[in-house]
């Protein structure tokens, strides 16, 4: 056994040499040349951030900037250790994440998501009770936030997967299957859902008697655990950057709002009005209890992203979620106590 | 060496080299899980099902998809070609766009098909269809083209009609390259199953995998590979012994 290990490591010396060696003339200095960031395109201020080129002044190097449409993929990429950061991943796959102990760790939040993700019913359906969605289509892209949110609901409801007929529609999908009529409702968020309201939609609030059940969801940023450890001055000065964004949505909204409409490609007042829903919260008040928490003292968020993995292993999505001590040491404040000091 | 001492050679040292990257603690189980996880994940399969469907509803329901979008297009394909091979002027009205389907990426108008058939079953359909269709024309037309103009003449001389000639040489001799397009166009259909079951799935063997694939449960999603790994086998060993029943004669001319 010693000798298969010796000669295991001495393969993979081999190889880390030969991977080195390949390597060599990209690398010039120590820090790393580019830092590969995933990113959603979003109303969100952060896009104030990104489009200003703030990130790359804070990081120092050049950005590789990868645009995803699902924390699935943030969460597959980081496994396989080609992206560093991932602004806006949602709870749910986050909480996946950690579970199954992919390297990375929660650096800060965006936004607590609110009535931002909600049910939209088609007005003639004539949905006004849990009851009334038994045997209807109702779409949701698998996976998301918005799945767990639409989950919970069912079950704090009483009603299962076969009452109601839950199909897995992405975005651009769901909204060509209810211009068509095969859908009676989706949970979704914006752009989708501004345009489901308007194409003969109401809101189905659900996200109160969620929140109050526990099913609360949130946007979060994340950097694998590797690149944070090797750059942590890094990793503050680009929260201090999106934190720098946070401030010119917060002190003008209407500016902010031209400019993010701009980098997400929608008019300036539905960028006002789609962020108008979220709560973005202040990287301050991040610190406190009731959300991150700091290094010496953890706030209640751990929970929640513990509550939401075991909701998970109840779906059969992930196969088993660590006790609550594993999650708070995956939220790690260090940066953000920095970034704000 | 015999061949299927190379086979079974190569498959042990595979299964090694997995129990080995496992076992050995050389990977983690999120990029490749050991043999016990795999039954594991088999045997819960089995009793529990896959998200609020037993695990023989997803083989169901993939099953169908590919034997009525295969059948199908198959049919269909397999009449037009003849009749392309046959009739240089059907030849003519059909080929552009037969050739022009055929080398199309399914994906590239999946949402089309979404925005005219809707999210049931006939887009699904429709989909594997359209893969089977164009390849299985081909197959047919190069099949009737191929038939030696020797034998035509001979059944000609012998006083034969269009019809007969048709029936009784140009048909019997085209089958065996009917075939190898049916057995080509399983392979397409079979590899376009994931893409149409994308399409607001909540069933099928390639939604289970497209879905754990989304949570990283790369235990799911290897027994899935399995899964339809083996059923691709079973389909084409399937269409190869219906071959080798109905054209015997192939190749022994």
């Amino acid at each position: 056994m010693t000798e298969m290990l010796t000669t295991r490591r001495r393969l993979l010396q081999g190889a880390g040499l030969g991977a080195a060696a390949l390597a060599a003339p990209a690398i010039v200095r120590a820090a790393p040349a580019t830092v590969n960031c995933a990113f959603f395109v979003s109303t969100s201020p952060f896009m104030i951030a990104k489009g200003g080129g703030w990130i790359e002044e804070a990081a120092g190097t050049k950005v590789n900037w990868i645009e995803v449409a699902s924390g699935a993929e943030i969460n597959t990429g980081m496994a396989a250790g080609s992206m560093d950061f991932g602004f806006g991943i949602g709870s749910s796959p986050t909480a996946s994440g950690i579970s199954q102990g992919i390297g990375y760790e929660v650096v800060a939040m965006m936004d607590n998501i609110g009535p931002a993700e909600e049910l939209t019913v088609r007005k003639a359906a004539n949905i006004k009770t849990p009851a009334d969605l038994k045997g209807k289509n109702v779409a949701v892209p698998f996976g998301s936030t918005s799945h767990f949110r639409l989950l919970g609901f069912l079950k704090i409801n009483n009603l299962t997967q076969r009452d109601v007929n839950v199909l897995d529609l992405r975005g651009d999908a769901m909204l060509a299957a209810w211009t068509r009529g095969d859908i009676d409702a989706g949970y979704i968020w914006s752009p989708v859902k501004s345009k489901l309201l308007a194409a003969g939609g109401e809101v189905y609030k659900t996200y109160d008697k969620l929140e109050a059940a526990g099913y609360a969801i949130a946007d979060l940023i994340i950097a694998r655990a590797a690149y944070s450890a090797a750059n942590p001055a890094a990793v503050s000065a680009i929260l201090a950057a999106y934190g720098k964004s946070l401030d010119v949505y917060t002190k003008s909204p209407d500016d902010a709002s031209v400019i993010v409409g701009k980098q997400a490609g929608v008019a300036a007042e539905v960028a006002k009005s789609d962020m108008a829903e979220y709560d973005f919260v202040p990287l301050k008040t991040q610190l406190g209890p009731d959300w991150l928490g700091t290094p010496g003292a953890p706030g209640k968020f751990a929970g929640v992203l513990k509550g939401t993995a075991d909701f998970l292993v109840e779906q059969k999505s992930i196969r088993k979620a660590p006790d609550v001590a594993a999650f708070n040491k995956a939220i790690n404040t260090s940066y953000l106590a920095k970034a704000v000091g | 060496m015999r061949p299927w001492m190379a086979t079974a050679l190569v498959a042990s040292a595979l299964i090694a080299g997995w129990l080995w990257l496992t076992l050995g603690g050389v990977v983690r189980d999120l990029f490749l899980p050991p043999p016990g996880e795999l039954w594991d994940a088999f045997v819960d399969l089995l009793q529990e099902g896959y998200k609020s469907r037993p695990l023989w509803e997803h083989i169901v329901d993939s099953l169908i998809r590919v034997f009525v979008g295969f059948g199908a297009g198959a049919a269909v394909g397999t009449l037009l070609g003849l009749l392309m091979g046959y009739f240089p002027t059907v030849d003519a009205l059909a080929a552009p766009f037969v050739e022009f389907l055929r080398p199309l990426p399914q994906l590239a108008y999946l949402v089309l098909l979404i925005i005219w058939l809707g999210i049931g079953e006939t887009s699904k359909i429709t989909l594997l269809f359209l893969a089977a269709l164009p390849v299985s024309a081909v197959a047919a037309r190069d099949g009737v083209r191929n038939v030696s103009q020797a034998r035509i003449q001979v059944a000609r001389s012998l006083g034969a009609g269009k019809w007969q000639i048709f029936r009784h040489v140009v048909f019997p001799s085209a089958l065996a390259e009917i075939f190898t397009g049916a057995r080509l166009a399983v392979g397409i259909v079979y590899g376009t199953l994931i893409a149409s079951e994308i399409i607001a799935g909540t069933s099928g063997i390639g939604w289970m995998i497209v879905d754990a694939g989304r949570f990283l449960r790369s235990d799911y999603v290897f027994v899935g590979i399995l899964i339809i790994g083996f059923m691709g086998i079973a389909l084409d060993r399937l269409l190869l012994a219906v071959e080798t029943r109905l054209v015997h004669w192939a190749g022994k001319q």
